[in-house]
């Protein structure tokens, strides 16, 4: 008997009426996530509207139970890639295994007092020049555990070029912790204050380098309430949940350093940033362990803007910026390698503040980059 | 908007809606999805949708222009003028900066260069593609393949439409302005073969790509000089699987979108890696680009028709120029020039008279035998395309002599590795059966069928959506 090749369009739409009542059995959860997720703005007004009402309408039928029960399960088996459901997963799975009857909880983080919640007013500018604080000196054969921690501005082009120049060195550690398309505005998507514990595990850093804010220049729903960007609500609240992430970091003792977000190529996204920076100094400032790092002298014009192309003394033309005007290069991220890698190895004689902080042009800083980039590795 | 997001669901299924609603005014419903095309690329940047439209009324006017000459000087100044500004346009966009810095880079080797400005243009998504079909329609048209008078309704169509728009497959205006002059025959609809290539499509893209790239080819790639070689040939195995998972999965949901609309897009992909020799890899792989290469570019060379020499000589300027087109940077060259010494390799050892050789080389054992060697060597080649330097290719390489632990592997690492690479040795009766088997079923089961098979790919996904590799082409 031949295959039936083709069919009709009664056929397509029944096919789609049949898709789109299984999907919507199926994934009415997922759906009223989804549109939870979306940018703030009308768009996302309504699809959370119509998505929670066939969440709220479907959801008594139980069918919506199977993907619970499958995520569930896949967990157990490590298959999936959030750190925070890992965690869960091998937490519930050992507390079975043990016999225990407590409920299975993720300890919830509660963020380290280290640092009074009354939140300073943001500053109107950011320093151009900034020095890292000296590491306190590692004890002679002590190995250094370092996390790299952010969004996609951690994870394309800086924690390449930190891992590769350390990754000769015996004394240092790296615990990877970052996440593209994540940030401080909107937990929703991805909570560090949650994701963090998980993704470092039973490690406790001594330094934490710190890259984020790309995704963060966006409202969000706060308490039911929308707030616009760069409003004063938004910017209460978005100060407090970078008071709060900050604290989970240097809970420990951890010193962290702040780098903050390079200036962007388009204008509107460039200003955001720029609020984000100012933000993100504003609390870093009042934490006498963290400090708040600026990149501009070292990737930005002599005027603090966006730079895509780097002229060393010899004349070699590179690349610094990626084609989307946001993210490092790896010849970016290399500029600001050598400043972020002295900050960890304080070895001996011990790097003075004159050492970390960028006295010279970026030209000459690029020169010495260049010149160590091409052979020797960092020195413990 | 990405493939595999909810957001493009939506979008297709309005479109899908519209356009079968709209099929009996032919004018209208290409009219609606052209309309649809260009919302589908200024979801992206708005901004750079009049040059989606200027490239496309270009080609479309050169084309007319062309067809309407009757001698062949003006026709052959028509495509030249088509084609250099096209050309121009991609090399604006994609290419000056990548050409000043390696012409200044030269000159910093004699002496100090000057202090230029360099235009520093943000990459158009899909440029490269959109290019090469504007160029092909004009092409087309000069060589007498397109039967009837180009319109520039369907010229604009040709160009923007959204499944093929940002990632291929390239279409031949000799084969698709046809589709556009019919209008569409709503009993003719390839539905269950759609279905299947979507799923593959989205279960290749969303499974098998993203979780090869976070859990093994990004960590090797990013810092080589830490892992051994038993991690590093399984991030280069893995790669290889990566790459052919998320190009060929992109082109299947392309294909299958397109099918749903009732139009016929060429086949991409056909299990490259059983490939035995590099010549039958390059009809297997990016069949499209290969073809359009071969056709506007290794023919009017010369192709084979020369001296051996000059065959060798056409084959490498046409995978260096390949090469070039997938990225502005050497990596991506010297990907190319791989190729071209592959093929030119192959060109000689198929031309040895040697019997015994020749006997030897009809046998199976080299059969397999050269696919393993052909496998390796395209994996080499990955090994350039994949690192964003030549240092950090060659640190890959060198450490393929460190021995040490494999601490990568993992079962969902490995089912994938084996379900992107084994997964080409199916046998096609397998697909013709399943599709056959999905015919019998009642239509809404179908659909459910398909709703299943997409909430499994959902769960076994990750968390977020990456963008596919050629995106950035």
């Amino acid at each position: 008997m031949r295959a039936k090749k083709y069919n009709s369009l009664s056929q397509l739409a029944a096919v789609m009426a049949g898709f789109a009542v299984t999907i919507l059995l199926l994934e009415s959860g997922a759906l009223l996530t989804w549109a939870d997720r979306l940018d703030v703005g009308p768009a996302r007004s309504g699809a959370v509207r119509v998505t929670a009402a066939l969440h709220k309408a479907l959801q008594p039928l139980g069918v919506e139970q199977v993907r619970k029960e499958s995520l569930g399960g896949l967990d157990r088996l490590g298959w999936t890639d959030d750190p925070a459901r890992l965690l869960a997963a091998r937490e519930k799975s050992r507390l079975s295994a043990s016999g225990s009857n407590s409920p299975c909880t993720v300890a919830a983080h509660a963020p380290s007092p280290a640092v009074p919640k009354t939140a300073a007013p943001v500053v109107t500018g950011v320093p151009r020049l900034t020095a890292l604080k000296p590491l306190p000196p590692a004890a002679p054969g002590e190995m250094r555990v370092v996390a790299l921690v952010g969004d996609s501005m951690m994870a394309v082009g800086l924690s390449d070029v930190l891992l590769r120049q350390t990754a000769t060195n015996k004394n240092l550690r790296i615990v990877k912790a970052f996440r593209s398309g994540t940030g401080l505005a909107r937990p929703d998507v991805f909570d560090w204050m949650e994701e963090y514990p998980a993704m470092i595990g039973d490690e406790k850093p001594d330094a934490v380098i710190v890259a984020i804010g790309a995704n963060d220049g966006q409202g969000f729903v706060e308490d039911g309430k929308t707030l616009t960007f760069g409003s004063d609500a938004w910017v209460k609240v978005y100060q407090q949940r970078t008071t709060d992430f900050l604290n989970l970091l240097t809970q420990n003792g951890a010193h962290v350093a702040w780098v903050g977000l390079p200036p962007m190529k388009a204008g509107a996204y460039n200003d955001r940033a720029a609020e984000i920076n100012r933000i993100a100094y504003t609390v870093v400032s009042q934490n006498p362990l963290a400090t708040w790092w600026n990149p501009q002298p070292y990737i930005g014009d002599e005027a603090g803007g966006f730079r895509e192309l780097e002229t060393s003394p010899d004349g070699k033309t590179t690349r610094i910026r990626a084609a989307d005007g946001i993210h490092l290069s790896d010849e970016g991220a290399a500029l600001l390698a050598p400043a972020l890698i002295g900050w960890l190895n304080p070895g001996p004689p011990p790097i003075t503040t004159a050492q970390v902080a960028p006295q010279e042009t970026p030209a000459v800083q690029a020169s010495r980059h260049h010149r160590g980039a091409r052979g020797r590795s960092a020195r413990p | 908007m990405l493939f595999p997001t909810v957001e493009f669901a939506l979008f297709f299924l309005a479109v899908l809606l519209v356009a079968w609603s709209l099929h009996r005014w032919n004018s209208t419903h290409k009219l609606f999805l052209l309309a649809a095309s260009y919302a589908f690329y200024g979801f992206w940047n708005w901004t750079y949708v009049p040059l989606l439209f200027g490239i496309s009324l270009a080609s479309g006017l050169v084309a007319q222009r062309i067809q309407a000459s009757g001698s062949p000087r003006p026709r052959k100044l028509w495509l030249t003028l088509g084609v250099v500004i096209c050309l121009a346009t991609l090399g604006y966009y994609k290419y000056t900066t990548f050409f000043l810095t390696t012409i200044l880079n030269l000159w910093a080797h004699v002496a100090r260069p000057p202090k230029v400005r360099i235009p520093e243009p943000l990459l158009p998504l899909g440029v490269s593609f959109f290019v090469f079909h504007a160029i092909s329609l004009m092409m087309d048209a000069y060589r007498g393949k397109l039967k009837q008078r180009v319109r520039l309704s369907d010229s604009l169509l040709y160009v923007a439409f959204f499944p093929q728009l940002i990632a291929g497959p390239i279409l031949r205006a000799s084969n698709f302005l046809p589709q556009l002059r019919a209008p569409r025959n709503p009993n003719a609809i390839r539905l269950n073969r759609a279905l299947l290539l979507i799923v593959a499509g989205l279960f290749k893209k969303v499974v098998i790509s993203n979780l090869l790239a976070t859990r093994l080819v990004e960590q090797v790639f990013a810092a080589p000089q830490t892992f051994s070689r038993g991690d590093v040939l399984l991030a280069i195995y893995g790669y290889a699987a990566q790459i052919y998972c998320d190009f060929s999965g992109y082109t299947d949901i392309a294909i299958g979108c397109a099918m749903l609309l009732s139009y016929r897009f060429p086949r991409n992909f056909n299990a490259p890696y059983t490939a035995a020799d590099p010549q039958d890899f390059w009809r297997r792989w990016h069949i499209s680009l290969s073809s359009w290469l071969r056709d506007y570019l290794y023919i009017p060379l010369g192709g084979s028709r020369g001296s051996a020499a000059r065959t060798c000589v056409n084959l490498m300027i046409t995978m260096l120029l390949g090469g070039l087109w997938h990225g502005a940077a050497w990596t991506f060259v010297i990907w190319g020039a791989l190729h071209g010494f592959y093929l030119i390799v192959h060109r000689l050892w198929s031309g040895i008279p040697w019997t015994p050789l020749v006997r030897f080389r009809q046998t199976t054992v080299w059969r397999w035998m050269a696919r393993l060697l052909l496998f390796n060597a395209v994996c080499l080649g990955w090994v350039f395309f994949r690192s964003p330097s030549f240092a950090i290719a060659f640190t890959v390489l060198r450490r393929l002599a460190v021995p040490g632990a494999i601490t990568l592997l993992s079962v969902p690492v490995a089912m994938a590795v084996i379900a992107g690479l084994a997964g080409q040795f199916q046998p096609l009766r397998w697909r013709k059966a399943l599709e056959f088997e999905l015919g019998s079923w009642p239509a809404m089961a179908r659909g459910a069928a398909f709703a299943t098979a997409i909430f499994t790919i959902e769960l076994l996904g990750p968390s977020g959506v990456a963008p596919f590799i050629y995106f950035r082409f």
